[in-house]
């Protein structure tokens, strides 16, 4: 029995509050699909220095030699010629929410972003489509030397420090889909913290897609001197559409001696984005990188936030939180590669599966030869709350070096009969009940997160679990 | 021609006879080796055994295979236990569908390799209700450099039956040598089945081996890996929980120097409700050897109440040993309880302090964690001759290490 469209965008939207559409108005005429002339395009549009340009033509050779991945999520459905690359929406990036069109404005008013800025955050990047609308960082960080730029801005204001680190991490030819972000990249942000300057309030980047059929290709680059530390934030939401879009960025980290980097992501793209996402950070002697990212939306997700581990006595910790609802499938995880002595990691995963959802846990933990004394937990927890849903998982843990202590331990359960009954018995709906336990569930991850986002994501899993049962 | 041996046409041709059901499935398994390419670490399965370069001029050696019953009087009990070759002459009805019923000879190219060039193997037929006491074991043996064998052991207990099986491959130190080995067990509904290969092959042998057993409902398998022996040694584990209540144990034990390379896999499948399967490998890795361990729990839709764990602990003596494990979950139903535990990591420092304190010297410290470490295993070994026999073993391989650093 085939279901009419509007009754499949129905199903899509099921819970999802950031289903609206600004009517586009791109002040350059978009065009679907890719080929070199688009590439040259992009960057001529950004009037890129000539090393960029070709880095970028590099890039789209990798992209199209390589194969798609045989492994992970099934990835058929994306139309590479079907997809927008770039879509210009402003003429100008605004330093004011005033200075913004009315319909992208209030897209950033629901999303509720200027009022958080004005509560809590040290500086704002708002991306619409392509690129950057609007940016702010508070005087004070400024002139602490702070730098925090969208992506584009940088290469053209910073480029010794651009060309210097960029791709450093994840050079085109990593993978597909890190090769795809090179040709295209637009937007994403640059930050470069001074040594010693400590960022005590985040700063946020928030990403939306409005088009259907766009891709979006962000790549940011975080540059933490030593003895610094910086909290950054990012979001993410789309309309629904019948069609799907693409999510494809890249993110490097440089976490110098003694610096900490802390990366928050709360992902929330509606179900028909694919979100294919390369992740990397290198943590230098006594740095400290961590990553918390959580994954509620987004159609079929692909994303293994990893740390190399440098230098002598560095940290990284990874805090997953994965969440698969109806016709969604997210595989999450984290790597650690331990490449210098002492270091340690701990990668922690909690995730959730639903009316025939599925969630994995993909990750690597490598100690390389000679980086002795090396320290490794990993933690995977699973819940299924439906016998139409799964969870995998996929640990690979790769040891060189004989003083090294790894440990993975994983569990799969569903949620306890006497745990429900016990809720149940104290006037709470089973609905209710559930939404609680899972709650519980990922509070390892949530007590990490700024209070705001852990009521967020909160709220998001309860807006979940509605309609679950029965 | 060529000098060097190679499994051709004029070896296959030289195949003695076979029944017919057994020449044509060696004919098409011939086929299969020659259109399969030798598994690439490209691919998953593969990853971490690179056989590339492997060449296959080996001679097939005639079997050597050394029944024995513990004394225990089979006639009268329908109990069949014997060459595989003779089963298949004499009781083609029971060896239908059976052999290569569970691995069949187009996996690989080497289980192709073994469907066209195997003769002789282990046949063990134990009837409906009938239950053995005591072990039964059979010894597959190699002598010659430059051979290879195909040791091919079929199990079938029907309803009801008891069974316990030693299946052991032994050899001198040779040059070089290939065992490709097959063991397909059928558990009936409410049979019970122990099952313990013991490959103590000597250096320079690859052994690529696989077993797979099929468990029926309500019955229980319990079986036992212990490796030592082989420079190379590939070895496949897996359980298909075929029937509701079925319940299947999975035990391994090894120990690895030298430059030895062991790739232990296994599979815990269940396709039924309320089974129980649980897996635990242990292994201790020193001089320059190499171990990985990947697993699978598979969890198919419907199997619910299902009860699955597998932990794999290794333990690394040397700074050159590299030690990998691998513990994959895939779950698709969700009444289940299904956990996983992996480790790899030296001999604990706090430990070794504590016996040190207490006046005992450091290797004798070394010595007592690594057999406490293996215990835990080879406490659950319900046969007492198995057990002891490994004891020795890894007490052996402890002891020559402390005789090597005194002397």
């Amino acid at each position: 029995m085939a279901i009419s469209q509007e009754e499949h965008l129905k199903e899509l939207s099921k819970g999802y509050r950031f289903d609206w559409k600004d009517e586009a108005r791109p002040v350059f005429e978009p065009k679907r699909g890719l080929s070199e002339q688009v590439v040259e395009e992009i960057s001529s549009l950004k009037s890129e220095p000539d090393w960029m340009r070709k880095r970028r033509v590099k890039a789209l050779k990798h992209f199209e030699a390589r194969p798609m991945p045989w492994w992970g999520a099934d990835l058929s459905g994306i139309d590479f010629d079907n997809i927008y690359y770039f879509i210009r929406s402003t003429e100008k990036q605004a330093a004011t929410w005033e200075d913004l069109p009315d319909d992208i404005r209030g897209t950033w008013d629901k999303l509720g972003i200027p009022e958080a800025e004005k509560k809590y955050l040290g500086g704002v990047s708002a991306q619409y489509e392509s690129e950057v609308v609007y940016h702010k960082i508070k005087g004070e960080l400024e002139s602490m030397g702070v730098l925090f730029t969208d992506m584009d801005s940088a290469v053209r204001d910073y480029p010794d420090l651009v060309k210097e680190h960029f791709g450093t991490l994840i050079p085109a030819n990593d993978n597909k889909f890190a090769a795809l972000n090179t040709a295209v990249w637009s937007g994403g942000s640059f930050i470069y913290v001074p040594p010693g300057v400590h960022v005590e309030i985040p700063l946020q980047a928030y990403f939306r897609i409005n088009a259907e059929n766009m891709g979006q290709f962000e790549r940011t680059l975080i540059i933490a001197d030593e003895g610094s530390y910086v909290h950054y934030v990012e979001g993410c939401s789309a309309p629904i559409y019948t069609s799907d879009s693409l999510h494809s960025a890249v993110v490097e980290i440089k976490a110098m001696k003694g610096a900490r980097v802390r990366y928050t992501t709360i992902q929330n793209w509606s179900t028909n984005v694919y979100n294919l996402v390369t992740k990397r950070a290198a943590a230098y002697e006594d740095a400290v990188m961590e990553w918390v990212d959580g994954n509620i939306g987004s159609k079929v997700t692909m994303k293994y936030p990893s740390i190399y581990l440098l230098g002598e006595g560095a940290r990284g910790e990874v805090l997953s939180v994965a969440f698969a609802g109806k016709g969604q499938h997210t595989d999450a995880g984290g790597k650690a590669i331990h490449a210098a002595p002492h270091t340690t990691s701990v990668i922690t995963s909690k995730s959730v599966s639903k009316d025939g959802g599925r969630t994995g846990y993909r990750g690597l933990v490598r100690v390389e030869p000679d980086a002795h004394h090396a320290r490794s937990n990993v933690r995977c927890d699973a819940l299924i709350l439906d016998d139409d849903s799964r969870s995998d998982t996929y640990p690979y843990i790769e040891v060189e070096d004989e003083t090294a202590a790894l440990g993975h331990e994983a569990t799969v359960s569903k949620v306890g009969e006497d745990q429900l009954f016990y809720l149940m018995s104290r006037g709470l709906s089973e609905v209710e009940a559930t939404a609680m336990i899972v709650n519980g569930f990922i509070e390892p991850i949530t007590r990490e997160l700024p209070m705001e986002y852990a009521v967020e994501l909160n709220r998001l899993i309860e807006l979940q679990m509605e309609g679950s049962v029965g | 021609m060529a000098d060097r041996p190679t499994f051709d046409d004029a070896a296959f041709d030289a195949l003695p006879a076979a029944p017919d059901d057994v020449r044509s499935l060696r004919k098409a398994a011939f086929e299969e080796f020659r259109s399969l390419p030798i598994p690439s670490q490209e691919t998953e399965e593969w990853r971490y055994t690179d056989l590339s370069s492997f060449d296959l001029d080996f001679v097939a050696a005639p079997p050597r295979h050394t029944l024995t019953t513990s004394n225990q009087p089979l006639d009268g009990t329908g109990v069949l236990f014997c060459d595989l070759d003779l089963a298949a002459e004499q009781h083609p009805e029971l060896l239908e569908r059976r052999l290569h019923g569970l691995v069949p000879t187009g996996r690989t190219k080497f289980t192709a390799l073994h469907g066209a060039f195997r003769t002789g193997g282990t046949f063990l037929y134990v009837p409906r209700d009938v239950r053995l006491e005591l072990p039964l074991q059979t010894v597959t043996s190699l002598h010659d450099d430059g051979t290879a064998v195909f040791p091919h052991t079929v199990l079938v207990a029907e309803e009801g039956a008891d069974v316990t099986l030693i299946d052991r491959f032994v050899s001198p130190d040779l040059p070089r040598a290939f065992a490709d080995a097959i063991a397909e067990i059928y558990v009936g509904d409410g049979a019970h089945v122990r099952y313990a290969s013991i490959q103590e092959w000597g250096s320079g042998v690859t052994h690529l081996g696989i077993q797979r057993a099929r468990v029926g409902r309500d019955a229980e398998f319990r079986s036992l890996a212990i490796g030592f022996g082989a420079s190379l040694a590939r070895a496949e584990s897996e359980t298909v929980l075929a029937g509701p209540g079925g319940f299947s144990e999975m035990l391994g034990v090894f120990f690895a120097d030298g430059t030895q390379h062991f790739d232990h896999r296994s599979v815990q499948d269940h396709a039924a409700q309320h089974c129980t399967s649980d897996l635990l490998y242990k292994g201790a890795l020193r001089d320059a050897s190499r171990a990985v361990y990947s697993g699978w729990v598979h969890v198919r839709p419907g199997a619910q109440k299902t009860d699955a764990m597998q932990t794999s602990r290794n333990i690394v003596l040397s700074e050159h040993a590299k030690a990998d494990a691998i513990p994959n979950l895939e779950i698709e139903a969700n009444d289940v309880r299904c956990g996983h535990a992996a480790s790899v990591g030296p001999v604990d420092e706090e430990t070794i302090f504590y016996l040190e304190s207490r006046g005992i010297p450091r290797a004798e410290a070394e010595r007592l964690i690594v057999t406490g470490f293996f215990q835990e295993v080879l406490d659950r070994v319900a046969l007492p001759e198995v057990r002891r026999n490994a004891e020795l073993a890894i007490q052996e391989e402890l002891g020559v290490r402390e005789l090597e650093e005194t002397g």
